[in-house]
């Protein structure tokens, strides 16, 4: 699943980055990388996703979520 | 000649720009870089006697060559230009901020590390272990608060070392993570003898396989062929940027191993996050918050406009005295109507700059200016612009020149000057002073009408303005959405934050003083209609191009209070009504900069003169004029560029007898 799809108040880690060079250095260059755990915040439409990883609250566009893809820590 | 030139590199909200107002205050100089469309801040300092200067390196997450803000830092620290690198990173963040230092590792220019915002990183229970971290870098490495006065002594200690150790980086660590990856060492040994001044072949290898555009140009350009091929096909082999930064940060990982201990609580919203980012109550929180600041911002301004007023009361003395002694007409006017009154009006105006820029320096400062930028993202996006652009936009609603200041917290310069752009055509306080009177005196129960058609071109006049000059100005890569994050709050530092705010202040006062006094000047001469009642150059124009003008609806005197509103918008009924009660055109300058007397029967004088259709063409036409000389000022003064700002001017007058035109014809059909 993407980052996007995950419900507000989950773990997951992210398993895989999907997207141009520019889109993979922006993305890691924020700490989200393959392996990474980030609970998500806030998940609204039409807002960017909320999530909290590596001691770091993060804002990422719902379109760049979708390059993300994670798979949910079952708590 | 000064001791050393310091550089200071950093990620947003890492306190870069707290730190250089602090240690430059007023010294400090704001520019563009060479050619380009980015913003170049140099200051400087002494200490102990010697001079230091300091370039703030424009900010972005990493070292790669995704914008042109990166480029230039790159280049400006590989150059040499710089004897010292100060990184700084965010010690309430440490892991995440800490990349900005393994994406430097490779450039051969000493540094040094600054752990700021310690004062966070200890609210939250975190200790760091600065000795420990300096021992596994091998470069000064330590704890401090920029808002924090006492801790600068020890920052220029640590400062003067790297200096004069030359202190470098100990990559070994990093370099061992590399070697993991698939084709790192291969690609690093056909590397080994390139040499292009200030990279390694360690971090030419690592942004080769990340595939940065301008290194992968340069290696093109340097290797030979046969070499050049080899290279790409062991990056396309590789994981590229995902490897790399995977290994950056198990190298970040080993560095803060047993060097940072805190208590992990679970992370929760504060309750005023909770409210920003509500789905419903995000936005209106926003607008409120922006609306707060706007009616804040009068407060630090007030005393300031008191002056101005001042000023204005000085030209009654003035001016009596003079004639008293009788001075020639042509020397009163210009002492007078030019260089007084545009002082008072330029003080006036710049009470409310330095309000704007106090109170909208502190929301970004605090972190709120973040929450603003993430909960407008979404809307602002679609003209191309950031989530902050939405803070300018309602400013100027109020004033246009505050708009342009309030601008200055855009980091793009693309972004930041199509938002002045979009800006304008927000129509001001003074314009909202003039419109619903107008509106009511021809359309009686029909103004409001009147009011919703402007508020209506407004948005399709933002939108099509976003259009044209966003090609030109937001390149591609700077439309991307929003990967950023949102900053813990945290207190601001005043005396930093004051001083920048006078500084930017003055800066701006003399830049407005120049450029007012230059197009009133003007304007004046072009209106002065000598001692003997002739007719002005202005008139003369007017009457000579009036078969043109009345294309878009304006009959003479309205086309001369329409360039008039040009220069104050609050002056164009006092033009009118002096030209329509029969008064020389001689008084049209001071009427528009003081916002004039208007005639008692001044509603008889329009409904007798001005047809409707016609009215309805001035009202679009001063609304959407350029807003005021004084805004046109600010805005050159923000975006440090002639040929945009007269882009602008340009676009604005002509767009706005377009929509006169349009207006006109439109009234034509319905009366």
């Amino acid at each position: 699943m993407s980052l996007n799809e995950v419900r507000e108040n989950t773990d997951a880690i992210i398993k895989e980055l999907k997207g141009d060079a520019r889109f993979i250095s922006r993305i890691t260059s924020i700490g989200l990388t393959p392996g990474c755990r980030v609970s998500i915040i806030k998940n609204d439409k039409n807002r960017p996703v909320l999530l909290y990883s590596r001691d770091t609250m993060i804002a990422v566009n719902r379109r760049e979520c979708a390059g993300i893809l994670v798979s949910e820590v079952k708590a | 000649m000064s001791a050393a030139t310091i550089a200071l590199l950093g990620q947003p909200n890492s306190g870069k720009s707290t730190l250089f107002n602090a240690l430059t205050g007023l010294r400090q100089h704001v520019g563009n870089w060479p050619g380009k469309t980015v913003e170049k801040k140099e200051g400087s300092f002494s200490y102990q006697g010697k001079d230091y200067n300091v370039a703030d390196l424009p900010g972005s997450y990493s070292m790669s060559a995704n914008s042109d803000e990166e480029v230039i830092t790159r280049d400006f620290i590989a150059s040499g230009k710089a004897d010292v690198v100060c990184i700084l990173t965010d010690s309430s963040q440490l892991e995440r901020s800490l990349f900005m230092l393994a994406d430097y590792a490779g450039i051969s220019v000493p540094c040094f590390l600054i752990l700021n915002m310690a004062d966070v990183a200890k609210d939250q229970g975190k200790k760091i272990d600065a000795a420990s971290i300096e021992k596994k870098l091998g470069i000064p490495v330590m704890l401090f608060s920029a808002t924090d006065k006492n801790a600068y002594d020890q920052f220029y200690k640590t400062m003067e070392r790297a200096i004069k150790e030359k202190t470098m980086l100990n990559v070994s660590a990093l370099e061992q993570e590399y070697e993991k990856v698939d084709g790192y060492s291969e690609i690093c040994e056909t590397l080994s003898d390139t040499v292009i001044p200030g990279y390694t072949p360690m971090w030419l290898t690592v942004k080769a396989m990340e595939q940065d555009k301008v290194v992968t140009a340069k290696l093109r350009n340097t290797l030979p062929d046969s070499t050049q091929k080899t290279v790409e096909t062991l990056v396309n082999q590789s994981q590229g940027a995902i490897a790399t930064g995977g290994c950056k940060f198990a190298w970040i990982d080993s560095i803060l191993d047993g060097a940072v201990s805190e208590s992990r609580t679970k992370v929760k919203l504060g309750k005023l996050d909770r409210i920003y980012t509500h789905k419903f109550f995000g936005k209106p929180a926003v607008v409120l918050t922006v609306l707060l600041g706007l009616i804040a911002s009068f407060i630090p301004a007030l005393p300031v406009m008191g002056i101005g007023s001042g000023v204005d009361a000085l030209n009654a003395v003035v001016r009596s005295s003079m004639v008293e002694a009788g001075t020639s007409v042509f020397l009163t006017g210009l002492l007078c109507d030019v260089l007084i009154q545009s002082l008072s009006y330029v003080i006036k105006m710049l009470g409310f700059v330095f309000g704007v820029t106090l109170i909208f320096g502190l929301l970004e400062e605090v972190g709120i200016m973040a929450r603003i930028s993430y909960v407008f993202d979404n809307t602002m996006g679609k003209l191309g612009l950031q989530g902050k652009s939405v803070m300018p936009f309602l400013v100027s609603f109020g004033c246009t020149m505050g708009g342009a200041a309030g601008a200055r917290v855009i980091d793009n310069w693309g972004q930041k000057v199509l938002t002045i752009a979009l800006a304008w055509a927000v129509p001001c306080g003074a314009a909202w002073a003039i419109i619903p009177m107008l509106s009511t005196v021809f359309f009686g129960a029909g103004a409001p009408l009147v009011i919703v058609a402007l508020l209506l071109t407004m948005l399709l006049h933002m939108w099509l303005t976003a259009k044209i000059f966003g090609r030109g100005l937001v390149k591609t890569e700077d439309k991307c959405g929003m990967i950023m994050e949102l900053p813990p709050y945290h207190k601001p530092k005043w005396g930093s934050l004051m001083r920048y705010v006078f500084g930017r202040t003055k800066d701006t006062f003399f830049r407005v003083v120049k450029v007012v006094l230059l197009v009133c000047g003007i304007f004046w001469l072009l209106s002065y209609g000598g001692t003997s009642g002739d007719s002005s150059v202005l008139e003369k124009i007017g009457l000579a191009i009036e078969p043109v003008t009345k294309l878009v609806g304006l009959p003479w005197q309205l086309f001369v209070a329409f360039i008039a509103s040009s220069v104050g918008k609050e002056g164009a009924i006092g033009v009118i009504s002096a030209l329509y009660s029969g008064g020389s055109v001689g008084t049209v300058f001071t009427e528009a900069m003081s916002g004039g007397a208007t005639a008692a029967n001044l509603n008889e004088l329009l409904l007798a003169n001005v047809a409707r259709p016609k009215a309805l063409a001035f009202i679009f036409a001063i609304t959407f004029n350029l807003p005021c000389v004084v805004a046109l000022a600010a805005t050159y003064q923000e975006i440090h560029s002639v040929k945009w700002t007269a882009k602008i001017a340009a676009y604005y007058t002509v767009t706005a007898l377009l929509l006169s035109c349009i207006a006109y014809h439109v009234g034509l059909l319905i009366w």
